[in-house]
């Protein structure tokens, strides 16, 4: 233990946090009482002066920016959407997938239209960087239902298997980007807990180094 | 929202401040420039705007498309100051040049600049500071450093820490490996932004050999105390960043016969954006807080752009940041108690002169503005959030 203070970790509920409390068990830091399926939002380590705290992946980067967390993992997607000052430690490499554009099979090539996504931003530079006009619909979920009732020609969405984007009779057309988990800092947890920081990050980077070098 | 009523609200980016909080704000500038006027430094007082020569030749991108423009009445371009140090430069270019060296200054009051898209920025920024100017010495860096370090304790901050870096070992390490200057730009903006993900990606992608890869990616991890300098060293090839180490070790020295070494964490991946820096570089944080309370570095440059080379060195604080954390762990200076002075018939002048004395003392009075009953005195008095009622009748 590097010293006394605390950690303040947030981490997304729901499918990311499996295997990102495997990522941290890997590391040596068991963290098994946050698998219980319970109610709780913060869980205490005592061992390694860590505290958990869990949240909605979109609230990530706030729960950081104001100090709250010392540290967050949180998707790129997210970061990317939320453009925070924000610092990016670490690529994870939990839940990778990608920001893609996709329409109706067949479709053509995209030249703009109107886009429904859950990343608005994301979406508007990506399509003035093209330099094609697109009237971004901002929707909260169920993307894929946009295009089939005539309210978007693309959509702008996380695709993993394309599994999703099949059944609904939707082609992925391009990449935006690619998205992985990573470990962010509150630039001032950052400086301060400096130590602590620093010896998290190499118990991490050193369980993900062993994976890319572990043959499949 | 009427339009009446959007009038009525200031544009974005800027605010008000209320009695209180103003009061508050007033009080941490009065205290910062006292403790700048105890090291010797000498305020100095430039005008908000100025031509957008001084400025807009010397910032280059990194301000360029934030400053605040306009037309004076012969159709020459204004911008209101976005910074501190480019005019203290014209000063003293100017007003100073025979003065003896080195000059030690400093200056409090709002910077506007445009920002874009991040939420809750402001666009105007009180800022306090100091420029020492004439001398290149580790002694002047390290004094400016351990002035920052006195000033976060004056105001009562006990948990920050000061970042410590050099503009030249990065730049060193990459002209070491040949990097190409396109990619060096690159480099030092995810160094500066402290984005190590995209930092890596890029580099991984480069066509370097793999020691200079190794080297630039083991930066982010230079951090700590004295210890970080060897290490360093040993990652740039041919000495081409004994320099700047070693300037960092005496700074380091001169910090610890100030007692402010405690304070500091070598990082040898900390580049501020702006181009002027040329030497030592550092920013002062606080835990939790997503921003710098304060930042600065060694600038030898920009002088000459205004006809007269001298070395300088200086800091900002940026006062609005610091007002938050102080407010956040109740370090406020506590404004006094409030009195209020009633009085009956004929006892108006009496009044007054009680206020005047008690004002005198230090006290905050209000004086009724009409006589009244005694009991109407004490009812007005609570009325207005006086601690304490004192009549005359």
């Amino acid at each position: 233990m590097v010293n006394k203070e605390w950690l303040t970790v947030a981490l997304a509920k729901g499918r990311m946090l499996p295997p990102a409390l495997e990522l941290f068990e890997r590391a040596g830091i068991g963290c098994g009482q946050l698998r219980e399926t319970s109610r709780k939002l913060v869980f205490t380590v005592e061992e390694h002066k860590l505290r958990f705290i869990l949240a909605k992946p979109m609230d990530i980067p706030t729960y950081v920016e104001y100090g709250v967390a010392d540290l967050g993992v949180v998707g790129k997607d997210v970061l990317m959407e939320q453009e925070k000052e924000l610092y990016e430690l670490l690529d994870l490499k939990i839940g990778p997938c990608r920001l893609a554009v996709a329409q109706k099979c067949g479709g053509g090539k995209f030249n703009g239209g109107y886009v429904a996504t859950k990343y608005p931003r994301v979406a508007d530079r990506y399509f003035q960087g093209q330099g094609k006009q697109a009237e971004v619909i901002k929707l909260h979920g169920s993307i894929e239902l946009a295009p089939l009732l005539n309210l978007a020609d693309a959509i702008v969405d996380l695709v993993s298997t394309g599994k999703t984007l099949s059944e609904h009779h939707l082609e992925e057309i391009e990449v935006i980007a690619w998205i992985t988990s990573r470990l962010v800092a509150n630039p001032g947890s950052y400086q301060v807990k400096g130590a602590r920081v620093t010896d998290l990050l190499q118990r991490l980077e050193a369980v993900l180094i062993e994976e890319v070098a572990k043959p499949c | 929202m009427n339009e009446k009523l959007r009038r009525l609200l200031t544009p974005e980016g800027v605010r008000d401040l209320l009695p209180e909080m103003a009061g508050q704000k007033r009080e941490l500038e009065k205290r910062i420039q006292a403790s700048f006027s105890r090291w010797g430094y000498g305020e100095v007082s430039t005008p908000a705007f100025e031509h957008s020569a001084n400025f807009v030749d010397e910032m280059k991108a990194e301000l360029t498309d934030k400053v605040y423009r306009f037309l004076d009445e012969r159709g020459r371009t204004l911008v209101l100051r976005p910074d501190f140090t480019l005019p203290l430069a014209r000063v003293v270019a100017t007003h100073l040049t025979a003065n003896p060296l080195p000059l030690r200054l400093c200056y409090g009051g709002d910077i506007y600049r445009y920002t874009h898209g991040q939420q809750g920025k402001q666009r105007v920024v009180t800022q306090a500071g100091v420029e020492l100017i004439g001398s290149g010495c580790a002694g002047a860096d390290a004094e400016v450093i351990a002035l920052a370090v006195d000033v976060l304790q004056e105001l009562g901050l006990v948990e920050f820490t000061f970042c410590l870096g050099h503009a030249g070992f990065l730049e060193g390490l990459l002209a070491a490996y040949e990097v190409a200057e396109a990619e060096r730009e690159t480099i030092k903006f995810y160094f500066n932004s402290k984005d190590f993900v995209s930092l890596k990606t890029f580099v991984q992608s480069l066509d370097l050999s793999e020691n200079a890869k190794k080297a630039v990616l083991r930066i982010p991890w230079l951090r700590g105390g004295k210890e970080v300098l060897g290490e360093a060293a040993k990652l740039v090839p041919g000495g081409a960043a004994d320099e700047p180490l070693s300037l960092l070790a005496e700074v380091w020295e001169v910090l610890a016969d100030y007692d402010a070494s405690k304070y500091i964490t070598l990082d040898l991946g900390l580049v501020r954006m702006l181009d002027y820096y040329t030497g030592m570089v550092f920013e002062g944080y606080t835990g939790g807080m997503g921003y710098a309370l304060c930042g600065g570095g060694r600038y030898d440059q920009l002088l000459g752009n205004f006809g007269s080379q001298k070395p300088a060195v200086g800091f900002a604080i940026n006062v609005d940041h610091v007002l938050k954390v102080l407010q956040r762990v109740k370090e406020m200076p506590a404004l006094s108690k409030l009195v209020f002075v009633g009085y009956g018939t004929k006892q108006r002048a009496a009044a007054f002169v009680e206020a005047a004395r008690l004002r005198r003392q230090g006290e905050r009075v209000l004086v009724d503005v009409q006589e009244r009953p005694q009991g109407a005195a004490w009812a007005e008095g609570e009325r207005l959030g006086a601690a304490k009622v004192i009549y005359l009748g």
